[in-house]
């Protein structure tokens, strides 16, 4: 894992496992919370990603296992007014994504690297991975999804990042 | 008022070999102005296509070496400036830097003493600056170095050191080697810790200024101890230089 | 400061020295001597002192106590950001 890029904006929180949950919350008829047992519980898949960094272009093959955005929402009912997706993680970090980009197997909260549970210094318990878009977008230690009507900018796009952050738009600033 | 730093082109009149991992390289530069001690420069290089990048350097002349500026670098395996300065560039070559930087990590003699350098590897570098400044302005205030590195030939400055301290019956040297220690050594052989930090600076009576410098984790362990041992705040400064080089 | 452990994420962790250059080119003057008051838990400090990370998409500087965000930087092409709504204040001493 050494060459892992370790980009933080923040030191490692130490969530203890028997005190983390993941919540979908905001435009849902009611929100669901999952304690870390039950969350593994879930369904999971093993995908393989080509990661992209806002910070430097690495192409890094990388195997996550984790709950797909998809299999999460399947214990929700969205509000039909829900477009867009703010992540919340330990730390205080935000990033927001639009809820159409985070379906179909787009997104996914990942718990295992390279077949091992995700260490804190690299966003263990869980992160959210979004493949296609920049990486600051994939936030570590991530605790929750609140969906919203409006897109509203997170910690980095509040403060000269593209609010989108697609790479191949070469979205990585705003203006850009 | 500060001197606006701005970016200049100095030229490289001198590189020397101080650790197999080490260089200390001189510059001249046209707009020089004298530093206090710890302060560093921005070094940025320009490539072909236009591309920058740039990274700080302490500066580990003293500032009665006028006109000129010497940085001592480690050299990163996977670095963008550090390979650069190593393989590259040679003397009648120029460099853009800029500075001086810096006004939290620095000491001159005016602050006083007694003075407690604690270094970790390339963490010596701004401390070497004011040890350097001391012995320029003759200080005779007590002073003591707690220098840890890995194995013996990573000790940058060695026989300078050596030799102020020779010379300085106020300047106290301590070495302490984490991976192996010269033969027959007989002094410290672990990390810095709280055990050690009470018997340096014992003679200082609880109250000196301190500076630490190196990797992040030294600087954690070492400032953390210090506090827990009842040193005030306001007398200990750190810098941190990130991850080891090594 | 205490409650850091020792992992590659605060190995790579620097203080406000490291991007001293960059402050001195907002503010035109050195700010590593200027103390920030912490919104968040009242603690001063300067912001040499400061913990700074500064290998993700912009600088944060955190309260050295609490961990708070107190301000951050990115640059970018034509622009440089800076926020502080984590200080209550930076206390700067009056220059001559």
């Amino acid at each position: 894992m050494t060459d892992f890029p370790v980009l933080s904006a923040g030191p490692t929180p130490h969530t203890p496992l028997d005190r983390w949950s993941f919540t979908i919350e905001g435009l849902v008829q009611s929100p669901v919370t999952w304690n870390w047992d039950e969350f593994q519980k879930l369904p999971t898949q093993t995908v393989t990603v080509d990661i992209s960094c806002v910070t430097k272009w690495t192409k890094l093959d990388t195997k996550w296992r984790g709950v797909t955005f998809d299999t999460l929402l399947q214990a929700v009912q969205v509000e039909p007014t829900a477009h867009y997706v703010m992540a919340y993680s330990d730390g205080g970090y935000t990033t927001n994504l639009p809820l159409d980009e985070m379906v179909n197997g787009q997104a996914f909260v990942a718990y295992e690297f390279d077949g091992k549970p995700l260490a804190p210094e690299h966003g263990g318990p869980a992160r959210l991975v979004v493949p296609h878009l920049y990486f600051w977008k994939s936030a570590k230690w991530i605790r929750g999804l609140r969906l919203m009507e409006r897109n509203a900018p997170g910690f980095w796009e509040s403060l000269g990042y593209h609010i989108h952050g697609d790479p191949w738009k070469e979205e990585r600033y705003s203006g850009d | 008022m500060q001197p606006l730093i701005e970016w200049q082109a100095g030229t490289v009149t001198e590189i020397r070999p101080e650790t197999p991992q080490t260089k200390s390289f001189t510059l001249a530069l046209p707009k020089w102005t004298a530093h206090r001690p710890g302060q560093h420069y921005d070094v940025r290089l320009t490539a072909p296509d236009g591309y920058q990048t740039q990274r700080s350097y302490s500066i580990a002349s003293a500032p009665e070496q006028v006109g000129e500026l010497e940085l001592t670098v480690e050299r990163i395996p996977d670095g963008e400036v550090s390979p650069y300065l190593h393989d590259v560039l040679v003397p009648g070559d120029q460099l853009e830097v800029r500075g001086p930087i810096g006004g939290y990590f620095v000491w001159e003699v005016g602050l006083g003493g007694p003075l407690l350098l604690v270094a970790g590897g390339s963490g010596i570098v701004p401390l070497m600056a004011m040890l350097r400044h001391r012995a320029a302005q003759r200080a005779t205030l007590p002073a003591r170095l707690l220098y840890s590195s890995r194995v013996p030939d990573g000790v940058i400055y060695r026989s300078e050191l050596v030799q102020l301290s020779d010379r300085d019956h106020a300047l106290e040297l301590f070495f302490t080697f984490t991976r192996q220690a010269p033969e027959g050594w007989t002094g410290y052989r672990r990390r810095i810790d709280e055990a050690m930090l009470t018997e340096v600076i014992r003679p200082f009576e609880g109250r000196a200024r301190v500076y630490v410098c190196g990797p992040t984790l030294l600087v954690e362990t070492v400032a953390n101890a210090l506090v827990r041992m009842g040193l005030p705040t306001e007398l200990i400064r750190t810098e941190r230089f990130g991850p080891t080089g090594s | 400061m205490e409650r850091i452990e020792a992992d590659m994420n605060t190995a790579l962790m620097v203080d406000g020295n490291a991007v001293a250059g960059e402050l001195q080119r907002i503010f035109g003057r050195d700010m590593t001597m200027a103390v920030a008051r912490c919104a968040g838990c009242a603690n001063e400090a300067e912001m040499g002192a400061l913990m700074a990370f500064t290998r993700g998409p912009g600088v944060v500087l955190r309260c050295p106590a609490c961990q708070a965000a107190i301000a951050r930087i990115v640059e970018t092409p034509s622009a440089i950001y800076l926020e502080a709504r984590g200080a209550t204040y930076l206390r700067l001493a009056a220059q001559s």
